[in-house]
């Protein structure tokens, strides 16, 4: 049992851990790298069989981070018990030191759409997350982060700014706060908004966990589209905002995220050590951190 | 203005089945809202195929990629995900394909979809520990005709008038590509499980097969034995019983229902 020890680990000195992905386990298994946490998609370890056991015995030796991506937050119809119900069976069976979702929806009328749909932000659907908040962590009997989303589309209907939203679920609720950079920077960018001001929107002494990733641009009808792929190595843009982050909520576990066109392990660990120097510099008081 | 709940449903015909009337509810910042619509679309849809790909190399591989994006893409509409577990998702493609016009002239693809989603469930299947043949000492005989059994979660029988594991074997990465199959070499009967991390699949006798998938259904002992008799008079239950026991096949027993 290390829950205390992964505890302090993560938590305690803010280090950067790496998304575990299906292509690096054996790696991983083999040569027990020096990465101080992993952080793993709740869905993916829902089954029996060797997939999960493997986890277990990595477990043994990392602290892990439990990501969902299937709870939908958002769902007006309530949360999916059956769902629910394996979540708190995985968070019981691996002892995760951070469980995080996202503020965003993917079941409606019993069709799980996987993909995280945007909400409207409004106050039927403030109460709504904030219920199916509530429901999780009670179920689960401990707090949870939740992820701002990347975005491609708008409502109309909206009449709450996303980062106030957010912060009105926490206050709520209890819950924290898993502050994705590259969300920000993705959903600033595709709507003409200035990062820095949504960042500043989010309450300093809740985030819990910081996201980085890469993301892609398409071209949509000649003007820029960000896609938020998980694809690539983290756009300098990224690293700045991680820098205001860092200067903004203090030094929090942050996790490098690489989920399409996964590159040797390797090419993770040179950015979550890269995401440590910046939250290193930070642990010693210095602001202004060198960017490379 | 819609309920959240309308606005959900109606974002979700939207994505499965291209119906236009959300986009009213999207602002458009200088695209059509369609197009915003429509990434979320593509997402969904891509992902899934790759799902559905990834569960089903052979049939994709036997009716080639571009037409298995089409088979997949008219699934994924007809039957989205009904959970966010992945690794479930693609159950009913064997009975779809049977129903799907435009492969109707494959006549052996609908099962071997069967099987590789038997090979694909025994991978995910829940853990459990296998009984010993000790647990029906001391059952009266009438009793004993009644009982059902439940098998580990990894086990089931695939049966078809098709040579489905040779055509399964002969489209690996590693086959020989000049190997071919030949239609008419017959009926199989196939056991699929995990067994020490690996999923694993051998052809039964009729009668072990009719005997052990009939069980799998939960019915009785006693009717599991008839049907054994009609595939195999010779069917033998004294040896069969202690067998499935032996291979660690029976997870739990209970009375009749």
């Amino acid at each position: 049992m290390i829950t205390t020890a992964g505890r302090s680990t993560i938590l305690g000195a803010a280090r950067a851990g790496v998304g575990l992905r299906s292509p690096h386990i054996a790696e991983v298994m083999r040569t027990r790298p020096a990465v101080p946490w992993f952080e793993v998609h709740a869905e993916n370890y829902m089954s029996g069989g060797p997939t999960v056991r493997v986890l277990e015995q990595i477990r043994q030796d990392y602290p892990i981070s439990i990501h969902g991506v299937g709870l939908s937050l958002g769902s007006a119809d309530g949360l999916d018990a059956r769902h629910l119900t394996r979540l708190k069976r995985l968070v019981e069976r691996l002892e995760p030191v951070l469980v995080s979702e996202h503020l965003a929806w993917s079941i409606a009328n019993g069709a799980y759409l996987n993909h995280l749909l945007p909400l409207v932000y409004t106050e039927e659907t403030f109460e709504i997350v904030c219920r199916n908040v509530e429901h999780a962590q009670t179920v689960l009997g401990r707090r949870i982060l939740v992820e701002n989303p990347a975005s491609y589309l708008r409502f109309a209907g909206s009449s709450i700014p996303e980062p106030e939203f957010l912060t009105a679920v926490v206050r709520r609720t209890g819950c924290g706060l898993l502050c994705d950079v590259n969300n920000i920077y993705v959903t600033s960018q595709n709507f003409d908004h200035n990062p820095v001001i949504y960042l500043e929107g989010l309450p300093v002494d809740v985030v819990g966990e910081m996201h980085l990733a890469g993301h892609t641009i398409n071209d949509a009808d000649g003007q820029p589209m960000l896609i938020d792929d998980h694809g690539a190595p983290v756009s300098q843009a990224v690293w700045e905002l991680f820098t205001l982050a860092i200067a903004r909520f203090g030094p929090v576990p942050t996790l490098i995220e690489w989920d399409t066109n996964i590159p040797a392990f390797a090419v993770l660990v040179a950015e979550a050590s890269k995401a440590d120097r910046l939250l290193a510099t930070s642990r010693r008081g210095t602001t202004d951190a060198d960017v490379e | 203005m819609p309920t959240w709940s309308e606005l959900q449903a109606s974002f979700t015909r939207a994505l499965l089945q291209d119906d236009a009337a959300v986009a009213g509810a999207v602002l458009g910042d200088g695209l059509e809202p369609e197009a915003r619509i429509a990434l979320y679309r593509h997402h969904v849809f891509t992902t899934l195929t790759a799902v559905l790909k990834a569960a089903y190399p052979v049939v994709c591989r036997l009716v080639d990629g571009r037409f298995f994006a089409y088979a997949a893409d008219c699934y994924i509409r007809q039957h989205p995900p009904a959970g966010p577990c992945l690794f479930e998702y693609g159950a009913s493609f064997a009975r779809f394909l049977a129903t799907f016009p435009a492969c109707c002239d494959l006549v052996y693809l609908p099962d071997v979809a069967w099987l590789e989603w038997a090979i694909h469930a025994a991978w995910y299947a829940e853990d459990a520990v296998p009984l010993d043949c000790e647990c029906l000492r001391g059952i009266a005989p009438d009793d004993l005709a009644r009982l059902t059994f439940t098998y580990d979660p990894s086990v089931s029988y695939v049966s078809s008038p098709w040579p489905i594991d040779r055509i399964w074997h002969t489209n690996q990465p590693d086959a020989d590509p000049g190997e071919t199959v030949c239609l008419e070499a017959g009926a199989v009967d196939l056991e699929v499980r995990r067994l020490d991390n690996e999923v694993t699949w051998r052809s039964l006798a009729r009668g072990t097969f009719a005997f052990r998938a009939t069980l799998a259904e939960h019915r009785p002992l006693a009717e599991a034995f008839d049907a054994a008799l009609t595939a195999d008079p010779a069917f033998d239950l004294t040896t069969a019983l202690p067998e499935l026991f032996a291979e660690g096949l029976v997870v739990a027993v209970g009375p009749a229902r």
